[in-house]
C-alpha cells in the first residue's frame, strides 16, 4: 500500500493521521451514527414487512402499512440510509488516509450530510404515504432525490477537493474504487430521476431504464464502496502487499464496464438483443469474479479471514464470501434455463439481501469497526468491544439463512410456476421467505447493537467530562458512597 | 491507472458504455414503438378509472406480489388450410394421407368440381344460340350431377360442410347450397364459421424444422393458402390462462412500468381476461356484476369463500357496514357472508373501483404482430 511521490515535483507535505482523524472526526461520525439509525430502521421495517407476508392480516387496516410500501421503504432505507451514509463516511476517511491529506472543507460535507438524511427521510414519508414511483429497487420520489443529489453533490466535492490536494507517483486501487462510487452515483440515480420520475419516458421503455438503473445502484455503486473496503483492510491488516495492481484493474474496470448490463431476467418484455446481451454480460462477469476474487484470496493467502482473531478481518472474509456467492449468482444468471426458473421466485431477492447485508453490511461493520475509534484518537477503544462481535455473528448468520433460503428453496418454487399441476404455488413461494425471516430478525439485532456501540462510543467520547456516560460514571460513584444524587 | 484524471475519464467512459447499451439502446428502441397494429387497428392508452387504478396499484405496491409479464414457452406449429389450391393431386401429396382422407378435404375438392362444372356449364349456356353446342351442355350437366352427387357422399355434417366450403374457395348460389348439404340462407355464426374456415393439416406438435418443408410445397407448388397457428407445448402462463406471451408493446401507455418483483400471488398480465372475457361475436369485453363482485370481495377478504389464499385483506378500499340476520343489502352493496361470522354488507370506494378498472385492462387476449395468440393443444382445451 506504499505511495511513492514523484520525484520531479514534490507533493505537499503528509498530513499525521491523527490530524487526518481528526478533520473526518465529526462528519464521518455524523455519517456513521445515520448510518446506524437507517440500519435499524432498514431492518426493523424489514421484520414487520415479513410479518405481513406470514401473517397477512397483520396491520391490514393501515394503508400506510402494505407490504409493497414497507418492502420499497426498507430498500430505500438500506440503500440510501444505512449504505449511502456507511458509503460516503467511509469514503471520506479512505481517501483522506490513502492521500495523505486532511478533509477538505468538513463544514460542506456536514451539510451535505444533513442534506442527505433529510433526502432519506423525505422518501420514506414518501413512500409511506404512497408517492413511490413503482420501481422495485428505486423507489425515490422525485423531491428526494432532489435533495440526495445535492446532498452527495456536497459530500463528493469535499472528497473531490482532498483527492486532488495532494499528488501521488501511485494511486492505490482502493482509491479507483471511491473514485469510480463517487462519480456513478449521480449519474445513475440522475439517469433514473430524469427518466424516471421527473419526466418519464413511455413506459415499455421505462423498464431498461429501471433495470440499468437498479442494477448499478447495486453493483457498481455500492459494489465499488463494499471491494474499496475489502482491498484496503484486507491488505492492511495482515499487513501485506495487495498481490497484484493489474489483477485489481482489470476486476475494476470489468467491473464497471459490465455492473450495468447483468440480472436481466430472461422473461422480461424487451427486444431479445438486450437479453442476449445482458446474459453475455453476466458471463463475462465471471472475470470480475476471478479478477477481485483471486487477487483478495492471494493477498490473504495463508490468513484464515473469517476465523482470524481480528474482527474487522472476520468481518472482510465474509463480506467477500457473500461477494463471491453473489458474483456466482450473477454468472449463474447468463443460462437462460437457471434464470427462467428464478426469475420470479426469491432467489433474486435473496441475493439482494447477501449483497446488501452479507458483503456490502459487513464491509461497512468491519471498517466502521476499525475506523471509529481511531477518530477520536489512537488510545480510544470500543465501549464493549466484546458486544461488537455479535454484530458480526448475527449478521454472518443472518446472510448465511437468507443465502441458504433463496437458493436452497426457491427452487420449489420456480419449478410449481413451471409446472401448471403444482396447485400450492404460494406454500412454495413463501417457504424460503419463511426460513429467512430467522435471518432478517438476526439482521436487526446485529443493527440494533451496532447502534447501541455507536451510541457507547459517542456518548463516551464525544463530549469529554459532560458526554452522558462520563456523567453516569459521576453519578454512580456519588450514588455508592451516599452523596448527593 | 497513477493519473486521477485518467481514472475519472476512464470510469466515466466505461459507465456510459453500460448506459448506452441497457439505457439509450433499448429504450431509444422501445420508445419507439408506434401503437398501430395494422389493418386500421391500435393500441388504446389506458384512460379514466383505468388509470387511476394504475394509481392505486402502484401507491399499494402490489407489484412486489405479482408480475405483470406472462413469459414465453415451447410451442408447436398448427398449418391451418384457409383456402386449398386448385390440384387436387398435388395437395393430397403435400398434405399426406393422414389429412387428404379427411372429409373437410373430399368435401371441399368435391364443391370446387361442382363449382368448375357449374362454371363450365354456364359457360356454354351463355354461348350464342348458333355457336352452342348441345352435346357439351349435356356432358357439362352430366359432369355437374356427377360432381354433386360426390359432393353428398361425403356425409351430411353441417359444421364439416361450411368449413369445407370456406377452405374450397368457391360461391354458390343459394339454392345450389340447398342442395349441396349447406345451408341456403346462412345465420351470423354460419357466415363467420365460412369466413374463418380453417383445415389444420399438422396437429400442431411440430417445431418449425419438422413443417418447413410441407409448407414450402403448399407456397410454391400446391398454391393452397394457410397459416401458422402456435401451439402450447410447455407454456405455463399460457396454460394458466394467458393468450400469448407479454410484450414491450403491453406497457406502451403506462405511467409506471410495473413489471413486477415476485409471483407470489398469481400473475396479473392476462386479470382483464379472467374478469371481463372477450365476446367471441364481437371481441368485446363482456362485463359482469357478478364477476366484478368476486373481485371486490376477494379484494375485501380475499378468503371470503374459504379460498386458500395468502393476499391481505385491502379492507380500507371498502366502507363496510355490520348487517343484522335478516337484514337486506343497500343499493350497490355486496354482501359477504363467511361462515359463522356476521354478515358484512360492503361498498367499494373510488380507489377499489379505479382498481378493478386497471385489473380490467391488463389483457393478452389481442393478438400482436410481434406477438400472435397461442392456443392450447386440443386435448388440453377440451378439459
Amino acid at each position: 500500500m506504499s505511495e511513492n511521490t514523484e520525484n520531479n515535483a514534490p507533493p505537499a507535505p503528509e498530513a499525521k493521521p491523527e490530524a487526518i482523524n481528526a478533520s473526518c472526526r465529526l462528519p464521518v461520525l455524523f455519517l456513521f451514527f445515520s448510518a446506524a439509525i437507517w440500519a435499524v430502521q432498514a431492518s426493523a421495517a424489514g421484520v414487520l414487512g415479513s410479518l405481513k407476508l406470514h401473517v397477512p392480516g397483520f396491520l391490514a387496516d393501515c394503508p400506510y402499512l402494505t407490504y409493497g410500501r414497507m418492502q420499497a421503504g426498507v430498500w430505500v432505507a438500506f440503500l440510501f440510509g444505512f449504505a449511502g451514509n456507511a458509503g460516503l463516511g467511509l469514503t471520506l476517511w479512505m481517501l483522506s488516509r490513502l492521500r495523505g491529506m486532511e478533509l477538505a472543507r468538513p463544514g460542506v460535507v456536514m451539510a451535505g450530510a444533513v442534506m442527505w438524511n433529510i433526502g432519506v427521510t423525505a422518501a420514506l414519508v414518501g413512500i409511506t404515504l404512497g408517492d413511490q414511483p413503482g420501481i422495485a429497487g428505486y423507489e425515490l420520489p422525485a423531491y428526494s432525490s432532489r435533495v440526495l443529489l445535492i446532498g452527495q453533490a456536497l459530500i463528493a466535492f469535499s472528497a473531490i477537493l482532498t483527492f486532488f490536494s495532494r499528488r501521488h507517483k501511485q494511486l492505490y486501487p482502493s482509491s479507483w474504487y471511491l473514485i469510480a462510487s463517487l462519480v456513478a452515483f449521480p449519474w445513475i440515480v440522475g439517469t433514473a430521476h430524469w427518466l424516471l420520475v421527473e419526466t418519464p419516458v413511455r413506459g415499455a421503455a421505462q423498464i431498461p431504464v429501471a433495470h440499468w438503473a437498479v442494477t448499478s445502484l447495486q453493483q457498481i455503486w455500492l459494489g465499488c464502496i463494499g471491494l474499496a473496503s475489502l482491498i484496503y483492510f484486507i491488505p492492511k491488516i495482515t499487513q501485506r502487499e495487495l498481490y497484484s495492481r493489474q489483477w485489481a484493474a482489470f476486476g475494476f474496470w470489468m467491473l464497471l464496464i459490465l455492473g450495468g448490463w447483468v440480472n436481466l431476467n430472461s422473461g422480461s418484455p424487451l427486444p431479445v438483443w438486450s437479453v442476449k446481451l445482458s446474459q453475455f454480460a453476466s458471463m463475462l462477469f465471471v472475470f470480475v469474479l476471478v479478477a477481485v476474487g483471486w487477487n483478495l484470496c492471494q493477498t490473504a493467502k495463508g490468513v484464515p479471514l473469517i476465523g482470524s482473531e481480528d474482527l474487522t478481518l472476520k468481518f472482510m472474509g465474509v463480506s467477500l464470501v457473500s461477494w463471491l456467492v453473489v458474483s456466482l449468482y450473477t454468472v449463474g444468471n447468463s443460462m437462460a434455463d437457471w434464470n427462467g426458473l428464478l426469475q420470479f421466485t426469491y432467489a433474486g431477492t435473496a441475493m439482494r439481501q447477501l449483497f446488501s447485508w452479507g458483503f456490502f453490511a459487513m464491509a461497512m461493520f468491519g471498517a466502521i469497526y476499525y475506523v471509529a475509534p481511531r477518530l477520536f484518537g489512537s488510545e480510544v477503544d470500543w465501549a464493549c468491544s466484546g458486544t461488537y462481535k455479535w454484530v458480526f455473528y448475527l449478521t454472518a448468520f443472518g446472510a448465511a439463512v437468507v443465502g441458504l433460503a433463496g437458493l436452497g428453496l426457491s427452487y420449489g418454487h420456480g419449478d410449481a410456476l413451471t409446472n401448471v399441476e403444482t396447485l400450492e404455488v404460494v406454500k412454495k413461494a413463501l417457504m424460503p421467505m419463511r426460513i429467512a425471516f430467522m435471518g432478517e430478525l438476526a439482521f436487526l439485532g446485529a443493527s440494533l447493537i451496532f447502534l447501541c456501540s455507536m451510541a457507547c462510543l459517542l456518548f463516551r467520547n464525544c463530549c469529554g467530562e459532560c458526554s452522558p456516560m462520563s456523567l453516569i460514571r459521576q453519578c454512580c460513584p456519588a450514588k455508592a458512597e451516599g452523596g448527593a444524587e | 491507472m497513477n493519473k486521477a484524471p485518467w481514472i475519472f475519464l476512464g470510469v466515466l467512459f466505461a459507465l456510459s458504455l453500460s448506459w448506452w447499451g441497457m439505457v439509450y439502446g433499448p429504450a431509444s428502441q422501445v420508445n419507439n414503438l408506434s401503437a398501430e397494429l395494422g389493418g386500421g387497428a391500435a393500441l388504446k392508452p389506458r384512460v379514466g378509472l383505468a388509470k387511476q387504478g394504475e394509481q392505486v396499484y402502484r401507491e399499494n405496491g402490489c407489484y412486489y406480489c405479482h408480475t405483470r409479464i406472462a413469459i414465453g414457452g415451447t410451442f408447436g406449429y398448427e398449418i391451418q388450410i384457409t383456402q386449398l389450391g386448385d390440384d387436387q393431386q398435388i395437395n393430397e401429396e403435400v398434405v399426406g394421407e393422414d389429412y387428404s382422407t379427411q372429409p373437410v378435404f373430399k368435401k371441399a375438392y368435391a364443391y370446387k368440381a361442382v363449382a368448375k362444372a357449374t362454371d363450365a356449364l354456364k359457360a356454354e349456356q351463355a354461348k350464342k344460340p348458333e355457336e352452342r353446342d348441345e352435346a357439351k351442355i349435356g356432358d357439362a350437366n352430366a359432369t355437374l350431377i356427377s360432381a354433386k352427387a360426390k359432393a353428398g357422399a361425403h356425409g351430411d355434417d353441417v359444421e364439416v360442410n361450411l368449413i369445407a366450403y370456406g377452405v374450397s374457395g368457391v360461391n354458390f348460389e343459394p339454392d345450389l347450397r340447398a342442395q349441396l348439404g349447406l345451408p341456403a340462407e346462412m345465420n351470423t355464426n354460419q357466415v363467420e364459421m365460412v369466413s374463418n374456415a380453417r383445415f389444420p393439416v399438422t396437429d400442431g406438435s411440430q417445431k418449425w424444422e419438422d413443417i418447413e418443408g410441407i409448407v414450402r410445397k403448399l407456397k410454391d407448388k400446391a398454391g393452397a393458402q394457410f397459416k401458422l397457428q402456435p401451439v402450447a407445448k410447455e407454456w405455463p402462463d399460457v396454460q394458466r390462462g394467458a393468450r400469448r406471451q407479454s410484450v414491450s408493446r403491453d406497457f406502451l401507455f403506462d405511467a409506471h412500468a410495473m413489471v413486477g418483483v415476485m409471483r407470489v400471488g398469481p400473475d396479473l398480465s392476462s386479470q382483464g381476461s379472467k374478469i371481463a372475457p372477450l365476446d367471441k361475436k364481437n371481441g368485446v369485453p363482456v362485463n359482469t356484476i357478478e364477476a366484478d363482485n368476486k373481485f371486490y370481495k376477494h379484494l375485501y377478504d380475499p378468503q371470503w369463500n374459504g379460498e386458500s389464499s395468502h393476499m391481505p385483506p385491502f379492507r380500507y378500499l371498502f366502507r363496510e357496514r355490520t348487517l343484522d340476520e335478516d337484514a337486506l343489502a343497500g343499493s350497490g352493496e355486496i354482501i359477504i357472508e363467511k361462515g359463522d361470522a356476521a354478515k358484512v354488507a360492503i361498498i367499494p370506494t373510488a380507489k377499489a373501483r379505479a382498481l378493478l378498472a386497471y385489473m380490467k385492462s391488463l389483457r393478452t387476449d389481442k393478438s400482436l404482430p410481434e406477438a400472435p395468440l397461442v392456443n392450447l393443444p386440443k386435448q388440453a382445451s377440451a378439459k
